[in-house]
């Protein structure tokens, strides 16, 4: 099973997906949805990498992104940023929890 | 097909904009290393880029009429939030047996959302639960003499899945094959997509131990992690867990994997059922969308 991004197995968004299928949206308008959600994760996740790693190392990163080498990804970074995952995942946890909180509203 | 919905304005706008945002920060804070990717991407052997696509692109401001080779993908994640969506509704907030109702509703979802025959009783035989925790089972011997080192097909496989280890004694129904040389690609995969089910709970399994030990022998099961929509098409190959573990079946190594389910605290309900197949038409693994 290929993983995604070399973040994938940190992210948890089964609430996102169920409140996402619970609007009054058509079926395209739910999968763009998704991938904003996507987008947004991604790019937080990749922000908070960048400001842990030091120029050098942010141009092995990404390179490493761009090549899609998932494994060689997260290995670079556990090499270089101490508890890198607890890190990322506070990250995700915190856009999520937003993100949940915009549907909420746009409920209302 | 344009959003027209109030809910997807809204969000359409809030997240965009979010990302905008996003995008602002990063490029200003980190200038100097997405110049040098610029500079140098001539140079690099990139794929499909969607870790950069969405990076470097603005957020398509209305739905795509098709979407990039980096987001093409979703069409199955949507046919999944359908099916999650129809389970929520019909599931039970706790984890337990379902009741008839249930029961036929959710057959009802997984038959037609995975094209096999989901049946909760077959041949007048039923298990003690249709909905329940999973464990992590170890690889089973598939014959004598099998162990980790000649267990997998590929070094990726054994990287991937050895961690596990094996069963220190045989699976309810012993070895697989007699030998190395009879194992049969059926064989095979039975151990790969195994379950180990309780068995010994089912009604009426004390009063006919051998019969229905002969029925659960490879019974083929569907089972579904209702949080992700992740169906595989498993065989019955041990018995257990014990009933004071607080779980109600295990799963191989591979079939944990697929459904993104784990042991211990982190443990989560599947739904299983019977495969009714009496032409032995539906290939043991997962079931795509």
């Amino acid at each position: 099973m290929k993983r995604k991004h070399f973040y994938s197995h940190l992210v948890e968004t089964t609430h996102i997906t169920l409140e996402i299928a619970e609007l009054d949206v058509t079926s395209g308008e739910r999968v763009h949805l998704l991938s904003l959600v996507e987008a947004n994760i991604h790019t937080t996740v990749v922000s908070k990498v960048l400001d842990e790693l030091d120029p050098l190392d942010k141009k092995k990163f990404l390179s490493n992104l761009s090549l899609e080498d998932h494994d060689k990804t997260l290995a670079h970074l556990k090499e270089n940023v101490s508890d890198i995952e607890e890190k990322l995942k506070k990250e995700i946890d915190k856009v999520t929890k937003e993100l949940l909180q915009d549907i909420k509203e746009a409920k209302n | 097909m344009q959003g027209k919905s109030i809910h997807y304005q809204k969000l359409l706008k809030k997240w965009s904009e979010k990302h905008k945002d996003l995008q602002r920060q990063i490029f200003e804070k980190h200038k100097d290393a997405f110049d040098w990717l610029e500079n140098n991407s001539k140079q690099l052997v990139v794929g499909s880029i969607a870790g950069i696509f969405m990076l470097t692109n603005p957020i398509i401001p209305q739905i795509p009429a098709t979407f990039s080779a980096g987001l093409s993908q979703q069409e199955p994640v949507d046919k999944r939030v359908f099916l999650i969506y129809d389970l929520k509704n019909v599931l039970p907030s706790d984890i337990r047996p379902l009741t008839s109702d249930e029961e036929a509703k959710v057959t009802e979802v997984l038959s037609r959302t995975f094209g096999v025959n989901a049946v909760g009783e077959l041949s007048g035989k039923r298990l003690n639960s249709q909905y329940g925790y999973i464990g992590q089972e170890q690889h089973l011997a598939r014959f004598p003499g099998d162990n980790m080192y000649a267990h997998f097909d590929n070094p990726e496989e054994s990287f991937e899945f050895g961690k596990h280890g094996m069963a220190p004694g045989l699976g309810a129904f012993r070895y697989f094959a007699n030998s190395r040389g009879e194992m049969t690609e059926e064989d095979n995969l039975r151990e790969k997509y195994y379950i180990a089910v309780q068995t010994f709970l089912s009604p009426g399994f004390n009063e006919n131990v051998r019969e229905y030990m002969d029925f659960y022998k490879y019974r083929k099961m569907l089972v579904v992690n209702p949080q992700n929509g992740r169906a595989i098409v498993t065989d019955i190959a041990d018995s257990g867990p014990a009933a004071w573990t607080g779980k109600q079946l295990g799963g191989s190594p591979e079939v944990m994997r697929y459904l993104e389910r784990v042991d211990g605290s982190q443990k989560g309900p599947v739904l299983y059922f019977f495969v009714d197949d009496p032409e032995n038409k539906v290939s043991l693994g997962p079931v795509g969308l």
